[in-house]
């Protein structure tokens, strides 16, 4: 017989040995191989910048090992010397009548490896798709790059404008309060890799956007920067598990990615995992109180006249109440392999 | 808002009934034989009986429908959010229809009254709406990329879409390659114009150069494309050839490369698709026009069916089908949708935080069910029903109907007279219409029925149940606002009422579900209602709002100072939905 406790939709929280795809723009340099064992840090693929789009005769017979297929790097000399003197290297994009038509451009940024893991697909101009080692911690969005360092997990009463210093610089920050734009812009000044926040407003994500953007057409770059968004756009705290979770993960290496959302933990870690009963209100007027699910409370009219099924949640609060099953969530406790 | 209140009136015989806007020549009503072959009778002396699952994008709504009397009836119903487990949801159908009538529990289900519920052998039709998934759309020339870029979006694709004549191999590659591209349309015009020609083998040589890097991206291939140089790949990809886009602009009524286009996207059982052939039968069965206004949370959909005769005698449909994901519920990529749920929004709040409340909601399409967060639903509700209609009256029209139905997860988050006054509000049409909500969320998982004959016998039983009657609006349009605009007489079988009509405002009528009459309308002008005069008759039936004289002008003109549309708004919402302030 099915528990009542399944009406109740489970949220993704861990998901073991996550599927990664990392994006790659055509004109991307891959480096790393399918199969290869590759650590968080590695160089996976030298990313081009400013990508433009060359034409070039396709040498005669002989010049290529072999037809390129398209996607393949092919290197400048590919061309021979005094024939095609002008002919850059670059990613062939496709072949006609006699006609080659390449991405190119320097190749002055790194893509780094979020976390420990093998390569599993490589998609030239597409993607990298990394099998991580380590679990993940499920998000709902990745803003910025994919990046990785030391957790720190800030004080939840602490001001960001006072806690981030460059003392941080290289570290993950879990920045529990009230966030907006100019501390993450803040963040990233002092040389920190990502942020992992609660939830943003959606005028805080535009400027963090907009300023990615900026950075991405200047001349010098900074480094990449990601901000992981573990919840949505009203100001919540983070859920006991998952707090419980960046508890336990403080001082380790971990990863931000973004395909899927995740923060990419060790291996190693002893992970605290709630109890299956539990769930969480994530609207209404208990929004963001937990409890221990009791079962099911019937067909209900809530305030505004609407009709729901909802289900008894005895609150940690010590309160029963009747809450909309629409209005819960519960952990589920290990996903597939995403 | 006005109130009136008739006598009392009989009980209703059917809970749908022809809301006749008068003179128009009906078909005969069909009754099909009630023998449905996908609903396969069980073996044992059970009753025949069958789940109905919809797994739509935010909610997943079940119900359990069964032969009472030899007529298939709805005996359980509810909806969870998308996320729930199906097996749990149908357990709690059986449990429920145990506690209420354990016998009829015992007789359709087969399971003991004390023991278990046993559902696994109960057949069940399912739905399943598809979130809209982006198609990228490459072209010869950009005469031709528009019309693809229609077609798939009327089928339901999100669309990025580019031209060999306007944009670089490159950024070509870029967008088809981009995250969340699942297929590749490539496509010229047939035959090829000029320019078209030449570019149509290079398109093509660009196409394979994209689905070398994507092996297992669906390439479709609409038109004279080449396809040498995507076969000759080593991983050749999987070409499905459609048909060549329309040779003009506007041609997309029937135009089949949608149709294939929407094919390709959905599947057999997609619920959108599934809700055209549920709209066909309703038509036949019912014998009226009938339009379905589908709104979730991953698009939307119109349908339009209209009954006729058959060649052989009996009553055939015609109809449409046009697909609009940014009409979905909590869009707001659409340049001012933000701000027509902000026009139709009852409460103020800053537009920072309504984007917010909009993104969350997106997120957690069930979450805030009650309070300002059921009108801000309503509001959207608004906002996405006018998108629907802007982006499908040139291609349906915008003639009235004679039933409007109200189906998708969106019309269950607001209560019943609620949804009329929305209808009432968006929908400005002058005529008379009978609006009814899909509440069990029935017509996507019996549409999938593939029988026609089998759907329309299933379709003919339930539909008294399956249809929720909300209300029936009369809208005049010709009215001189602000002034006695002339009378009702409303008569029905318990009774007989007249009430005085004031023009600019909503009359509201109690006429409860089932109950019918006649109303006549008297006016001092000649508004139209169908046709011009200052007389009409109209036969009218109730709903959980009751009848609704919606005397505002078409289209309706609301205040332009914020505080006093939502003041006027939220006169109107109040006497139609007095829980919005408990």
């Amino acid at each position: 017989m099915t528990d009542t406790l399944d009406l109740v939709p489970a949220r993704t929280f861990i998901v073991e040995r996550p599927r990664i795809r990392l994006e790659l723009q055509p004109g991307d340099r891959v480096i790393a191989a399918v199969g290869d064992e590759v650590h968080v840090g590695d160089v996976l693929a030298e990313r081009i910048r400013d990508a433009r789009l060359v034409e070039v005769v396709t040498p005669r017979d002989g010049a290529d090992q072999g037809i390129p297929l398209p996607g393949t790097w092919l290197p400048g000399e590919h061309a021979r010397p005094g024939r095609h003197p002008g002919a850059p290297a670059g990613e062939l994009l496709f072949e006609h009548r006699g006609r080659r038509r390449l991405a190119t451009g320097p190749h002055p940024d790194r893509l780094l490896a979020p976390g420990d893991g093998r390569i599993l697909e490589v998609e030239p101009g597409v993607a990298l798709v990394l099998e991580v080692q380590g679990p993940g911690l499920a998000a709902t969005e990745l803003l910025g790059e994919p990046h990785s360092g030391r957790l720190v997990v800030l004080p939840e009463d602490s001001d960001p404008r006072l806690a981030l210093d460059v003392a941080l610089a290289g570290a993950v920050v879990v920045l529990p309060g009230r966030v907006d734009a100019e501390a993450l812009a803040r963040a990233r000044a002092m040389g920190i890799h990502g942020a992992i926040v609660g939830s943003l407003a959606e005028r805080d994500r535009r400027d963090l956007v907009a300023a990615a953007a900026r950075q991405q057409a200047g001349l010098h770059r900074l480094a990449p920067f990601g901000v992981l968004v573990v919840g949505g756009y009203l100001r919540r705290a983070f859920p006991a598990a998952v707090q419980s979770v960046l508890e336990a993960a403080a001082g380790s290496l971990v990863g931000l990615v973004g395909d899927p959302p995740l923060l990419l933990l060790p291996e190693d870690l002893a992970l605290p995992v709630p109890l299956p009963d539990r769930v969480v209100v994530r609207g209404g007027p208990e929004t963001g109180l937990e409890g221990r699910w009791l079962g099911l409370g019937g067909l209900r009219r809530v305030r505004s006249g609407i009709t729901a099924e909802t289900g008894l949640v005895w609150l940690d609060d010590g309160r029963t109440v009747a809450i909309p099953i629409g209005e819960l969530e519960r952990f589920a406790v290990h996903a597939a392999n995403g | 808002m006005s109130r009136g209140a008739p006598g009392a009136v009989e009980s209703p015989v059917d809970a749908v009934s022809p809301s006749a806007t008068g003179g128009h020549a009906r078909p005969s009503r069909a009754r099909p034989a009630r023998s449905p072959r996908a609903v396969v009778a069980p073996a044992d002396d059970r009753q025949a009986a069958f789940y109905t699952l919809d797994h739509g994008s935010a909610t997943l709504a079940g119900a359990l429908v069964g032969q009472v009397d030899g007529r298939w009836r709805l005996l359980a119903a509810t909806a969870l959010p998308t996320g729930s487990n199906p097996e749990a949801l149908i357990a709690l159908l059986a449990r429920r229809l145990e506690s209420v009538d354990p016998s009829r529990a015992e007789m359709v289900g087969g399971w003991p009254a004390s023991g278990p519920p046993v559902s696994a052998d109960v057949p069940r039709l399912v739905a399943r709406s598809r979130p809209a998934a982006t198609l990228a759309v490459i072209a010869a020339t950009d005469r031709t990329r528009t019309r693809l870029e229609e077609a798939a979006a009327e089928a339901g694709w999100n669309v990025v879409a580019g031209s060999a004549e306007r944009t670089d191999p490159l950024e070509l590659t870029r967008l088809a390659t981009r995250p969340g591209v699942v297929a590749m349309l490539v496509g010229v015009a047939d035959p090829p114009g000029a320019d078209e020609r030449e570019l149509a083998t290079e398109l093509s040589v660009a196409a394979a150069g994209i689905a070398a890097r994507r092996p297992g991206l669906r390439v479709l291939l609409a038109g004279p494309v080449p396809d040498e140089p995507l076969l000759a790949l080593r991983h050749a990809p999987a070409i499905e050839r459609l048909p060549a886009p329309p040779s003009a602009p506007g041609e997309l009524a029937a135009s089949p490369l949608r149709d294939a286009l929407a094919a390709a996207r959905g599947g057999p059982a997609d619920s959108r698709r599934a809700l055209a052939a549920a709209a066909g039968s309703l038509a036949r069965v019912l014998g009226l026009r009938v339009e379905i206004l589908e709104i979730g949370v991953s698009g939307a959909a119109r349908v339009l069916a209209s009954p006729g005769p058959a060649d052989d005698g009996g009553t055939r449909a015609s109809v449409r089908l046009v697909e609009v994901p940014d009409a979905g519920l909590f869009r707001m990529d659409r340049a001012g949708a933000i701000d027509r749920i902000d026009h139709w929004f009852t409460q103020g709040v800053d537009r920072a935080r309504l984007r917010d409340r909009l993104s969350e909601l997106a997120i957690a399409p069930w979450s805030d069910l009650d309070g300002d967060g059921a009108l801000l639903r309503a509001a959207a509700l608004r906002g996405a029903l006018e998108r629907l209609l802007s982006s499908t009256d040139a291609e349906l029209g915008s003639a009235g109907v004679d039933l409007l139905v109200g189906a998708g997860g969106a019309w269950s988050a607001v209560p019943g007279p609620a949804a009329t006054h929305i209808v009432a509000d968006v929908v400005r049409r002058p005529g008379t219409v009978q609006v009814a909500i899909d509440h069990a969320r029935l017509l996507g998982p019996i549409g999938t029925i593939e029988d026609d004959a089998e759907r329309d016998a299933v379709l003919a039983d339930l539909a008294p149940d399956l249809l929720l009657p909300v209300g029936t609006i009369v809208t005049p349009r010709g009215l001189r606002p602000n002034r006695p605009a002339g009378q009702l007489v409303l008569e029905t079988a318990g009774g007989r009422s007249e009430i005085d009509l004031v023009a600019g405002g909503l009359t509201l009528v109690d006429l409860p579900p089932g109950a019918r009459g006649t109303a006549e309308l008297a006016f001092r002008g000649t508004p139209e209602l169908g046709t011009r005069g200052r007389h009409f008759r109209v036969a009218v039936s109730g709903g959980l709002a009751g009848l609704l004289l919606d005397l505002r002008d078409i289209p309706l003109r609301l205040p332009e100072r914020p505080d006093r549309r939502r003041e006027l708004l939220g006169t109107w919402e109040r006497a139609l939905w007095p829980e919005r302030d408990s």
